[in-house]
């Protein structure tokens, strides 16, 4: 069952366009988004959260336009920004205060389970906390109010090798609670370990979005991982 | 609502903003521009409206499970509650400074405005243009917040400059009623202030709430 949905999306500016991006994330499903930086993960994620206005093109969630029902969908959507300083020098026992308000299907036995495994102090301001910790509270948030689907930007970024697995480990947990998983990453491997989709964009251009298996089906070449595929696929070698 | 006004005061705020309500007590001052307070609690909620922008505020409210209008709705409220407490420490120096302390040598003396209804309506009016000029100008890219506030500064000083000297121009020397002297002029004079004050918040945040609707965050 389709989750989120986009379609043909277009974000034109000066210098970057974001065209005809379409895809699906489907429930009970790890969707991993992958390009370079700049290719234009962050442009249409953004969208995903009406950020930013696309010039054109629909996103849905639920099988609800996002446009006109923006405060519940956003109630049903975990949502994470990598690294970004929410609040730098509040208490993170203060910031989750706030949020979980806004939530009524706040989960407070989730929220105390990631805080352990975050290794987390609900004491520490943002401002104390390393990037790899940022990423963590910002992903406490998301996991934390039973979310149908989680959003993600980058959210490996920053974290050590142990708790990259550790995470990519809680999104097949989730995964399997029927939770859709949309992350977006530049680092292959976390794509390879956990994902079942690909959505692979280049250039503002969606490359291809599909299931992993039919992706190394279609663009890989006999005994070549997954990394080695999108380096050649990204040096201009489709393959196709 | 009730949530993200408890956003706005535990996160987005700058205890200055709070802080500087207590210069609503300058309508006590003798011998000094009255207004200048309005200038002051102005300038607390323009620092919060800055620490708010180094903690990303208004993405994270955007990005909150309420609608886009609501992240302005938020901000005005705020804004107005600020605004709204300075006023009732501003009303209640006037009601002593018109009643008990009418006649005090002190005040009776002041070259600029004395402290009545009049007053109070120029307080609101000027309270509206900073939510017009400044707040309105904010909401235009969410994000620069320099020029709206020098727009609003010399706007906000020239009223205050004529404010406080008008009741030196022939005619208009019941502008400066002390106690209960012209009391009908002095509370239409209130009233059009407060009259002024709610139809231009309110137009502002409805371009306020257009204009976020545009910008790309």
């Amino acid at each position: 069952m389709s989750i989120a949905e986009v379609r043909h999306l277009v974000k034109k500016y000066p210098s970057f366009t974001l065209s005809d991006a379409s895809f699906s994330v489907s429930a009970g499903r790890i969707m991993g988004f992958i390009g370079r930086n700049g290719a234009g993960k962050t442009t249409t994620i953004k969208s995903m959260f009406n950020l930013i206005h696309p010039d054109s093109g629909e996103i849905d969630y639920f099988g609800m336009p996002l446009i006109g029902n923006e405060e519940e969908i956003k109630k049903r959507i975990g949502y994470s920004t990598g690294t970004v300083n929410w609040y730098p020098r509040k208490k993170i026992r203060d910031i989750v205060s706030i949020v979980s308000r806004f939530y009524d299907t706040w989960d407070e036995s989730a929220y105390r389970k990631y805080l352990e495994l975050f290794e987390l102090n609900e004491s520490k301001a943002p401002v104390e906390l390393s990037e790899g910790m940022k990423v963590k509270f910002n992903l406490l948030l998301a996991l934390s109010h039973r979310a149908e689907v989680l959003i993600l930007d980058e959210p490996t970024s920053g974290l050590d090798p142990f708790s990259r697995n550790e995470l990519l480990d809680i999104f097949t947990g989730l995964k399997k609670e029927g939770v859709a998983v949309f992350f977006s990453t530049h680092i292959i491997s976390d794509i390879e370990k956990c994902a079942d989709d690909i959505v692979y964009i280049s250039k503002g251009k969606i490359v291809s979005a599909m299931s992993k298996a039919d992706f190394t089906g279609q663009f890989s070449e006999e005994g070549e991982s997954l990394e080695e595929t999108m380096l050649r696929m990204e040096r201009g070698d489709l393959n196709a | 609502m009730r949530n993200i006004m408890l956003k706005e005061m535990k996160l987005s705020a700058s205890p200055l903003a709070f802080l500087f309500i207590a210069f609503g007590l300058m309508f006590f001052i003798p011998g000094y521009p009255i207004l200048c307070g309005v200038f002051f609690v102005t300038l607390g909620l323009f620092h919060s409206f800055q620490t708010a922008r180094e903690a990303n505020d208004i993405v994270f409210s955007a990005l909150l499970p309420i609608a886009k209008n609501d992240v302005v709705k938020g901000k005005y409220c705020f804004v107005c509650f600020i605004e709204g407490c300075a006023l009732i420490l501003m009303t209640a120096a006037t009601v002593i400074r018109m009643t008990v302390l009418s006649d005090a040598p002190v005040y009776r003396t002041n070259a600029l405005m004395t402290a009545n209804l009049f007053a109070l309506g120029m307080a609101f009016f000027i309270f509206g243009l900073f939510n017009l000029i400044f707040v309105g100008g904010f909401f235009r890219t969410a994000y620069k917040q320099g020029r709206p506030f020098v727009i609003y500064i010399i706007i906000a000083f020239l009223m205050i400059t004529v404010a406080e000297a008008l009741h030196h121009v022939p005619g208009l020397g019941q502008l400066n009623a002390f106690g209960t002297e012209h009391i009908a002029l002095q509370a239409v004079l209130l009233a059009a202030g407060i009259l002024a004050f709610a139809v231009i918040t309110l137009l502002s945040y409805r371009k306020a709430c257009r204009d976020f609707d545009r910008i790309d965050l």
